[in-house]
């Protein structure tokens, strides 16, 4: 166990354990956009800065993945946080200055001014990569970060229609700032170019997913794709079950 | 050389099918077609087992690859520190004026091909220009002019 | 009796044809030398570091150096200089007296320099591991093979040795910590991934005197107990490449490394993976992430590489110019090491002097020399004599020095005190016609284009930072710009997740910092003072000065410049590009660079 302060407040914590985790359980709430629990290390976005003094030494770390290595004081909303996170705020508003949720950010804790730039039109992505790395884990890896630079973008290969997406949105879900567009009206949907039939349950009628999501999920649980929806899928285990058992 | 599915087949098999040998693979094709073309990162994913997308990030990424086929001849002009105060940027203007090209691109003829680079570590001769690997120190307008006619008629020196 | 004709085959001197000399010595010692008492050999050499006066060839044991030599001098060279014993003045170096000297400890470039790092280049053939083993080479791995890990890392530790990449990190340490955990298989890698433009130690020393890296690499591993080694090489240096993979092969066939290292228990396999063209990949973290065949993108470095580095195993990285010094070391023993230098920054450090000063190349100095000796004695001053302005250090990372700091020691720590680096050892000297908010344009583009463009600060601030330089170069800078500039500057030091990002407002910050007017004089006055900002600048022929040479016009690519011949010329300002041509050829001082805002 190891003891810190975060904002005076007395906290305890194992050793290695993040920052980020240690405030928030401790009442302290630190912003965050980039931070994911099933995508870590990411540490890009930077809005979770804090002020951390270890040895009489200051400096300013990132939450999301600093570890709790020995007795430190950490402060959340010091002059120097305040500062850093104002500018940082104002460069992700410059950068995408269509979504909701940075403006909303900029509200709550202050953004520099940033008139003097010309932002970049129509942007709603902060390029944090959250969408590619949830596209590796949990899809097919269709999409990534292209290029370097200022000149990041997020795409799929040649910018053409990947034959690798199912279109199951994962990365449009998991997107902070809602930027990857998608359409979806029950029959069909649309994403990253493609248009994917949704399949629907074969018992009740209800959208289960597109055909190629249901296969890849099919393919890793070694199963037969079966078109039923979750509450279906279930009825139809308790009947086995029940049927196993004698019970009916 | 003319891009053939037993080129690429041979170049990915001169390597362990292993993550760590892409960037060396994507290399070769690179040195051997001139870029690295889309037939050969798609095969290169299949013995890898990797996704495409995870290639076509990297060859976007190092500048040492290219997704287009390069110009016949290639001008590297260093725009290191030391080339740059010593007038890189005039060079890089002539070469816009002589071959209508500028950084990135390649004459239509598809015979140029204009990269800056960032320091070839030769900068006791700066200006710096390297056409078809070989080294031009001390360029001026004048010069680059000579030395863009001569590969013209007749390949680097 | 015998004959060394040493002919400096680096990068710098085969740009300027010392291929072509080598050669016509080879056709001409043919031709001519069948009978003689004399037998001349001849040795290609790595780079000397005067690579301005290329090609440079040495004739030995008379210790007599030749430069700039063509191959039609090549036949007098060998009747007068080799098969007799004759001096040819006008290829010899003219000193600031202008006496002609005989050998390099003459040459007022070399005579102040004291190498270690760089100490057989120049002397062996780099593509001969004989060479090598001649002057002892390997014989420091087969000593640390005798000493225990722990005596090995103590030598090192006894040095002082701090890392040669820039960010000075204490070798020894590093090595120690490495050594303390005992998860397998651990790694050691060189990071020659020199990416600071303006700077070519690390590739001179690989091209010159691969060996000694190898042997230095070896070592480290042999101390932490690690098996496995890559040398990432960045992707321009051809030559370097073809050395290092050429000594690889050569040492594993003699059992220096492999299966065995030196007939002992331990193994080792090296090999060269080449960089992919991008800067941010000389970052720790980026470098590993590249070797394992992803994208270079660095990654938070709370737990360091030292503890999770190449395959999330302990990894050694050390810079090229670090592990050069290591046989060293242990050869002759970590205090020796230790007493040259300073207290806090033992050894020496290579710098490559280059930019507007007369004598450029690679220079070896202890550490703690002065600016104003590395810049006015070993390099001669600036060239024209034209006032100096500022030195560049550390590349991108770094800052500009102006003249009233020139008497301070460059060490690890002191130029850090000022907002500036000493990095890797790029030194860029800068004169009254460079104009520091363009070299702080420069090199914010350089970083927008070499970021890899994960983080915010970085990627962001980098972008917009740069959109306030260019406006103020193009004569749309506005007041308030510098104060915005400082404070995202200063955001993007603390927030930045990897060291690329940190370091890179440093050039901005210094340049306002020591040339605050200049900035003021393009915000307020629309006037570049250096002449240099096109949409700033016109140039003006002064009539008075001009004596109709014709250089200027001669150079002018845009034709604007006219005038008979003997007679004051003109620039027609509706063709002039402004760019600089003319100023630079002329050699009257009579082109003068006139801020456009005076015109109207």
């Amino acid at each position: 166990m190891i003891e810190i302060t975060i904002n005076g407040k007395k906290c305890t914590c194992e050793k290695g354990e993040f920052l980020l985790d240690v405030a928030r359980r401790n009442g302290f709430y630190i912003p965050t956009l980039c931070h994911h629990p099933a995508i870590s290390g990411q540490a890009c976005c930077r809005v979770c800065l804090v002020e951390v003094v270890e040895k009489g030494r200051s400096k300013i770390v990132v939450s999301c993945v600093y570890p709790v290595e020995r007795p430190c004081e950490v402060y959340t909303d010091s002059e120097r946080v305040k500062e850093d996170r104002a500018v940082v705020l104002m460069l992700l508003k410059e950068r995408a200055p269509e979504s909701d949720v940075i403006d909303a950010l900029c509200k709550a804790y202050g953004a520099a001014d940033g008139s003097r730039f010309a932002a970049i039109d129509g942007e709603k992505c902060i390029m944090c990569g959250l969408c590619a790395g949830a596209c590796a884990k949990l899809g097919t890896g269709a999409i990534s970060t292209v290029l370097r630079g200022t000149a990041k973008k997020i795409s799929t290969p040649y910018d053409e229609p990947s034959k690798d997406c199912v279109g199951c949105l994962s990365c449009a879900y998991i997107c902070p700032t809602k930027a990857i567009t998608f359409k979806d009206d029950g029959q069909t949907r649309e994403v990253w170019g493609r248009t994917f039939e949704i399949v629907h349950c074969r018992e009740c009628g209800a959208p289960v997913g597109t055909r190629e999501e249901i296969a890849l999920a099919a393919r890793r649980a070694g199963e037969e794709p079966e078109e039923l929806c979750p509450t279906c899928r279930k009825k139809k285990m308790t009947d086995i079950m029940a049927h196993t058992y004698g019970i009916v | 050389m003319e891009v053939s599915e037993k080129r690429i087949e041979e170049i990915i098999h001169s390597y362990q099918p292993d993550r760590r040998y892409a960037l060396a693979i994507m290399q070769d094709m690179q040195r051997e077609f001139q870029y690295v073309p889309r037939e050969g990162m798609e095969a290169l994913a299949e013995e890898l087992q990797c996704p495409v997308s995870s290639l076509y990030a990297m060859a976007t990424f190092y500048k040492a690859l290219s997704l287009v086929p390069k110009g016949k001849h290639i001008i590297k002009c260093c725009d290191g520190t030391a080339c740059h105060i010593r007038g890189a940027s005039t060079l890089i203007d002539g070469i816009r004026r002589e071959l209508k090209i500028g950084p990135g691109e390649t004459t239509q003829d598809g015979m140029f091909s204009l990269e800056t680079v960032n320091c070839l570590g030769s900068c006791a001769l700066a200006p710096v220009l390297v056409v078809d690997d070989v080294y031009y120190g001390k360029v001026t307008l004048e010069k680059l002019k000579e030395i863009i006619q001569g590969v013209k008629e007749g390949g680097a020196e | 009796m015998k004959k060394q004709i040493l002919i400096c085959c680096g990068t710098g001197c085969r740009a300027n044809g010392s291929m072509n000399v080598v050669e016509a010595f080879r056709s001409e010692i043919e031709k001519n030398s069948a009978d003689a008492d004399v037998i001349p050999q001849i040795k290609t050499t790595g780079c000397n570091g005067f690579c301005e006066n290329g090609p440079i060839v040495k004739i030995m044991p008379d210790n007599l150096v030749y430069y700039k030599v063509k191959p039609k001098d090549v036949p007098e060279i060998l009747e007068k200089s080799v098969l007799e014993d004759q001096e040819i003045p006008r290829l010899m170096y003219k000193d600031n007296e202008g006496n002609r000297v005989r050998s390099q400890e003459e040459n007022p470039f070399y005579a102040h320099q004291q190498k270690l790092a760089l100490r057989h280049i120049g002397k062996i053939d780099p593509e001969n591991i004989e060479d090598y083993l001649e002057l002892g080479g390997y014989e420091a791995l087969k000593k640390a093979l005798q000493m225990t890990p722990d005596e090995v890392i103590t030598e090192v530790e006894a040095s002082g040795l701090r890392g040669r990449g820039g960010a000075g990190f204490p070798a020894g340490r590093k090595w120690r910590t490495a050594a303390s955990y005992d998860n397998f298989p651990k790694y050691v890698a060189c990071n020659g991934d020199e990416g600071d433009p303006g700077a070519f130690m690390d590739r001179s020393i690989l091209e010159g005197d691969p060996h000694a890296v190898i042997e230095g690499l070896a070592i480290a591993a042999i101390a932490i107990g690690a098996e496995e080694g890559f040398f990432y090489i960045r992707d321009e240096y051809d030559l370097a490449v073809k050395h290092v993979k050429k000594a690889l092969e050569d040492a594993e066939a003699r059992g220096i490394i492999g299966e065995s290292v030196m007939g002992s228990s331990k193994r080792l396999h090296l090999s060269v993976v080449r960089g992919g063209g991008a800067f941010v990949c000389g970052e720790s973290t980026a470098l590993m992430a590249s070797i394992e065949g992803r994208v270079g993108e660095p990654r938070a470095k709370y737990i360091r590489s030292v503890q999770k580095g190449l395959w999330d195993q302990p990894t050694v990285l050390n810079n090229v110019e670090t592990l050069a010094n290591i046989p060293l070391i242990i050869r002759d023993g970590g205090k020796k090491f230790a007493e040259i230098g300073t207290e806090t920054s033992t050894g020496t450090k290579v710098f490559a002097l280059v930019g507007k000063v007369k004598r450029t190349g690679l220079v070896e100095v202890p550490m703690g020399t002065s600016l104003r000796h590395l810049i006015f004695d070993i390099g001669g001053g600036i060239i024209g004599d034209r006032p100096f302005k500022a030195v560049q250090t550390g590349g991108p990372s770094g800052g500009c020095i102006p003249e009233s700091m020139l008497d301070l020691k460059v060490d690890f720590d002191s130029l850090a005190k000022y907002g500036a680096m000493m990095g890797s050892g790029g030194m860029i000297v800068m004169d009254d016609r460079s104009c520091m908010v363009e070299v702080a344009r420069y090199y914010t583009n350089f970083l927008c284009e070499e970021s890899c463009g994960k983080c915010t600060p970085c990627r962001e601030g980098l972008r917009r930072m740069l959109e306030i330089l260019t406006d103020i170069c193009e004569g749309r800078g506005r007041e308030g710009d510098i104060e915005l500039l400082e404070r995202i500057g200063h955001a993007v030091q603390d927030a930045s997740l990897c060291s690329l990002g940190k370091s890179a407002p440093n050039p901005i910050l210094t340049t306002i910092k020591y040339f605050r007017d200049e900035y003021e004089a393009h915000i307020r006055e629309k006037r570049c003072p250096a002449g240099v900002c096109k949409n700033l600048t016109r140039f003006e022929i002064d009539e008075a000065k001009c004596i109709g040479c014709d250089m200027c016009a001669k150079g002018c690519p845009a034709g604007a410049i006219s005038g008979e011949k003997k007679m004051p010329h003109r620039i027609d300002p509706s063709k002039c590009i402004s760019c600089g041509s003319c100023r630079e050829a002329c050699r009257f001082d009579a082109v003068k660079a006139v801020g456009r805002g005076q015109e109207a």
